[in-house]
């Protein structure tokens, strides 16, 4: 299991390496074939994109054709993998529950300043959503590109209704895919959502922050680690002992955590001081600012 | 009448892009994909027996296949929408009468040549259209599946879809494809910044073909200098033809392959050095590379990369399972 909380450090592992290989594997090749996709189009030597330094290959469609196979194959094996290894482990913690359409309502509500955030789990309710969305999207390019690249490969004169279908929908998903792709990128710059961005370059993020704002989460972690250390060393990683506020409200908890971390994280780092301690002092930081009911 | 065309997304092309979409969706089949699918054919053209016409005005093959494509092309509109940012409007709906080369409203030319061979020289009269290749780069990356080549060989471009960004063009070692601005679906959306016409080239008489008819050039030539027919037999023709005069085959090997077999009794070496190539006036480069073939390993890889995937997610779990993760595997999946 990669997710640990690092008491001293001050940090919890949100992503173990395996999951950030997945990720940035998937999201640099589908940038790449988001970018090459676009070449394919007429559009770079109309555009002058060819007069740009380093982009003179753009307007010769072979060669973007090349380096659009060349990042499918890492796409498409990085998906493959993700679905398997995940799915077959029955990981469902960016799968979608009940009440998540109503949850990401509220959320957003919050985010527009209407009300307080729920306590979250390691992921957000409209984060799971997201991630349906996504993964269907990519499932669509998968599979309509797949069709594109055995009819180019082996069979020109494939059934034309089969070429149709494969085209538009690799159209239509790659316009989705962009909007996807903007989705994505506008929620990181949501302020309460800034601190999980360290998380998906470092795989860790404050444990502050994951007190205020993913209590369940942590709720969770906690119970694990005293399954597998029920005689915690002290000075290295320890339990956590917080009383994780499952049934508590979370207010403004992202903006106002960022605020309160320099002095949680000086606290936290000053010395392999309990999480519970941590907690508090988290939580008397954030009672400064916005943070309630922690 | 045609300028009205223009004005409106027509019925015809509504219909289409509906059965595009509605192909999409599962629920229909495009007329065109119920293409009569007629067993693979192609077409023999004796360089050995073509006199290029000199009797007529125009060659009888591009003087039919002018006739009958008349009228296919509407009116542009006036004045054509200027591309942006660059300006290249391409316009022969003046000029349709050019027979000389390729164009928008000619899809055939004859090109004539003269070679020195054994000290003399030579007339050669060489009618040039689209070669449809096995494996045309022109249909298999056309963004919107625009062009597309059938199973009887004949490669079609549907000029209700195409935008005319002459991709198609760019990709085709001869530069077949022919743009006409002013005209097509693009006209409909973003005339300035998307699309640039429609792009026009010979389609092998595709309806004729699909009622078992011969293309209208081949059943037109006076001197029987084309043929059409099964591939099979058209490629044994060729050879045996070939044979006999100890003559040479273009279109064989070329672009990795055509469904049009030129014989001539003259290196295609030769030719092609008289050859100078101009727009709309291909040259003959013998042995001339498909260049999508540079791809297709990288094509391979990618049609492969689905079980690479679910090949390394089972070395990961067998690598997990086997470094002592039994227990974790078998209960952490709540809320990863």
């Amino acid at each position: 299991m990669s997710e640990k909380i690092l008491s001293e450090k001050g940090l919890v592992v949100r992503h173990g390496v395996l999951e950030l290989m997945e990720h940035w594997s998937i999201a640099l090749s589908g940038l790449i074939l988001l970018l090459t996709g676009m070449f394919q189009m007429p559009m770079a030597s109309r555009y002058y994109i060819t007069s740009l330094p380093g982009l003179t290959w753009s307007g010769d469609y072979i060669v973007s054709l090349y380096v659009h196979y060349a990042a499918s194959v890492v796409f498409i094996a990085a998906s493959c993998f993700h679905l398997f290894y995940h799915g077959i482990q029955g990981e469902k913690g960016l799968i979608p529950q009940k009440g998540d359409v109503k949850a990401s309502i509220i959320v957003v509500k919050s985010f527009l300043g209407m009300g307080p955030e729920p306590p979250f789990h390691k992921y957000l309710p409209e984060q799971r959503l997201a991630y349906v969305g996504m993964a269907s999207v990519i499932i669509l390019l998968i599979i309509s590109g797949l069709i594109k690249v055995y009819k180019n490969v082996y069979a020109p004169d494939m059934n034309y209704t089969v070429v149709l279908w494969a085209t538009w929908m690799h159209n239509i998903s790659f316009i989705l895919f962009i909007l996807a792709f903007l989705g994505h990128m506008g929620a990181i710059l949501l302020k309460p959502n800034r601190p999980m961005v360290r998380g998906i370059f470092t795989g860790r993020v404050r444990l502050d922050y994951a007190l205020h704002r993913h209590p369940l989460w942590i709720k969770d972690l906690e119970r694990m680690q005293k399954k597998e250390n029920p005689e915690p060393k002290k000075e290295t990683e320890q339990p956590v002992s917080v009383e994780a506020p499952a049934e508590k409200e979370v207010a403004e908890s992202g903006g106002a955590a960022c605020g309160a971390s320099g002095v949680a994280e000086s606290k936290v780092e000053s010395g392999a001081a309990p999480v519970a301690e941590k907690a508090e002092t988290a939580t008397a930081a954030s009672d400064d600012s916005t943070v309630k009911n922690l | 009448m045609e300028k009205q065309k223009e004005k409106g997304i027509s019925r015809r092309v509504f219909l289409k892009v509906s059965a595009g979409l509605a192909a999409v969706a599962g629920l229909s089949t495009p007329k065109a994909a119920q293409a009569d699918s007629n067993r693979r054919q192609a077409t023999l053209i004796d360089l050995t027996l073509c006199n290029g016409c000199t009797d007529r005005e125009i060659p009888a093959c591009v003087s039919v296949c002018k006739t009958i494509n008349k009228g296919k092309i509407p009116a542009p509109v006036s004045p054509i929408p200027e591309p942006w940012p660059r300006k290249n409007i391409e316009d022969w709906y003046a000029r349709q009468e050019v027979a000389d080369r390729l164009t928008p409203y000619n899809f055939i030319y004859v090109q004539k040549v003269e070679v020195d061979t054994n000290g003399k020289k030579k007339e050669i009269f060489i009618p040039r259209r689209c070669m449809h290749c096995d494996n045309p780069a022109c249909a298999t990356i056309c963004p919107f599946s625009s062009n597309h080549k059938y199973e009887n060989g004949a490669v079609v471009i549907d000029q209700e879809t195409c935008f005319g960004g002459a991709k198609c063009k760019a990709v085709c070692p001869w530069q077949i494809p022919q743009r006409q601005s002013g005209v097509g679906i693009y006209l409909h959306i973003l005339p300035h910044f998307m699309g640039n016409g429609v792009m026009y080239k010979c389609d092998l008489c595709v309806e004729r073909l699909q009622a078992s008819q011969k293309p209208a050039c081949v059943e037109a030539c006076p001197q029987n200098a084309m043929i059409h027919g099964a591939r099979r037999d058209i490629y044994a023709l060729a050879e045996e033809r070939a044979g006999k005069i100890q003559g040479f085959i273009y279109g064989k090997r070329e672009n990795g392959g055509t469904a049009t077999l030129y014989v001539s009794d003259v290196p295609f070496e030769l030719i092609n050095k008289t050859m100078k190539k101009e727009p709309g006036r291909p040259d003959m480069a013998v042995g001339v590379q498909r260049r999508m073939a540079e791809t297709d390993g990288l094509g391979k890889a990618t049609l492969a990369a689905p079980v690479l995937g679910v090949m390394a997610a089972g070395i990961g779990l067998f690598w997990k399972w086997f470094s002592g993760g039994k227990d974790e595997m078998k209960g952490e999946g709540e809320n990863k």
